[in-house]
């Protein structure tokens, strides 16, 4: 997961990012406005895919910059790229709305994303891209099934039983289907 | 190995990064997670593969409104303004519930201003060293570890409460040179009693990025009356 691979015009957005974020951490407000407008249509496409709900995609964003303000301080550049930490921090809130008490009523898009592909943005592009030719292939390889159960959980952030309701399939047959897709997943991933 | 049989093999490290496990199964990976930490290297590591996923998450526009509000809400100024009235209207309310407790019980009142006795922990470390203290105090809400406890290098230690349920929830990040004083949650103080699990793991700088922990338990230990 190094930059290695990045190419030069992507190192320097990545490095002028992680800037930006450890300027945040010294409680910079500019700086924590360019982390906002270089991650914020990222951040929200994740919000707004789990929580399945516009307003409330919206207060999740709010809350997940107010983590990134209070936390940015923490960010450690050599481990995860700014934009990784930042979007698990986004998955994550996101997925701790809607399995709280009463945020179930609507049903995340879990369905696996089929634009982003044809144009990576900006932003993309300080995605990791060496690791992900890896996984992708793998996940390619999988059975339809499988493959779909995998990576509707991770966009939809969702569990085995919504996963089931979703595909209306069994409990046990949506449980079989990711558990032997992961074990291939494993192997491949493990052979590259 | 019969791929039919996918039960043969432990994908739970698996399904505890990609967040398909709820309830139970949940608590028991967590479980997990805290006492294996080859289990907690297995869950990073496929953290780190599903990571690569997020550069398909297609974008979307935030709202203006939304980086206005945000904006708003992170200067000093605002907030102030923005949280007195909450606060104003949250010691009314506690007055007037202290009022109700005085109208209506006016022999358990003293109780509410006698401070209970504190709770004391000895946080045994993992490997060999000095064992840390931590002190719980009912009356103030607070939860005291002294200054001393040394961090991995380039890491940051993180306590966490493990209820009677067996799943870690996080209480913050020690900090690394003066004493760290954690106010524990109206909501959660009830929990503070003894025999309640505390555990100190090794997290990246700030804490934990997913709220369970991701390194070595450091150290440990349950608290007893004093």
């Amino acid at each position: 997961m190094s930059a290695q691979s990045l190419s030069g015009e992507a190192s320097a957005a990545r490095a002028a990012l992680t800037q930006a974020l450890i300027a945040t951490g010294e409680q910079d407000r500019s700086a924590f406005q360019q982390v906002y407008e270089l991650t914020s249509a990222k951040l929200f496409g994740i919000c707004i895919r789990i929580c399945g709900d516009r307003q409330a995609a919206e207060d999740v964003l709010h809350e997940v910059y107010l983590i990134v303000w209070k936390r940015a301080g923490g960010y450690e550049p050599g481990r995860a790229s700014p934009i990784t930490w930042l979007a698990t921090i986004a998955r994550n809130r996101a997925i701790d709305w809607r399995r709280s008490p009463g945020n179930r009523a609507s049903l995340p898009l879990g369905e696996a994303p089929d634009v982003a592909d044809d144009a990576p943005s900006a932003i993309d592009g300080l995605l990791e891209r060496q690791a992900n030719g890896a996984l992708h292939l793998c996940l390619d390889d999988l059975d339809a099934n499988q493959g779909d159960a995998i990576r509707s959980a991770f966009f939809g952030g969702l569990t085995y039983a919504e996963l089931a309701a979703r595909k209306v399939v069994p409990l046990g047959t949506m449980k079989s289907w990711v558990r032997r897709g992961l074990l291939r997943l494993k192997e491949c991933l493990d052979e590259s | 190995m019969n791929p039919d049989q996918p039960g043969d093999e432990d994908v739970t490290a698996a399904e505890l990064a990609l967040g398909v496990l709820d309830g139970e199964e949940r608590a028991v990976a967590l479980r997990r997670l805290v006492a294996d930490p080859a289990f907690a290297r297995e869950v990073e590591r496929w953290r780190a593969h599903f990571d690569v996923l997020f550069a398909q998450w297609p974008e979307q526009e935030a709202p203006a409104h939304v980086g206005y509000r945000i904006a708003r809400s992170i200067a000093p100024r605002s907030r102030s303004s923005r949280y007195w009235p909450a606060a104003a209207g949250a010691l009314a309310l506690i007055a007037a519930s202290l009022l109700l407790v005085v109208v209506l019980r006016p022999v358990a009142a003293p109780q509410l201003i006698q401070p209970s006795a504190p709770l004391v922990a000895s946080l045994d470390p993992a490997a060999a060293g000095p064992a840390l203290p931590a002190i719980y105090d009912p009356a103030r809400g607070e939860l005291r570890i002294p200054a001393g406890f040394a961090s991995p290098a380039g890491r940051s230690a993180e306590l966490w409460m493990i209820g009677t349920d067996g799943v870690p929830r996080s209480l913050g990040v020690l900090a690394s040179a003066t004493r760290t004083v954690i106010a524990i949650a109206p909501a959660d103080r009830a929990k503070f009693t003894a025999g309640l699990k505390l555990a100190i793991s090794s997290e990246p700088v700030g804490g934990s990025p997913t709220g369970a922990p991701t390194g070595p338990i450091l150290a440990g230990g349950e608290l007893i009356s004093s």
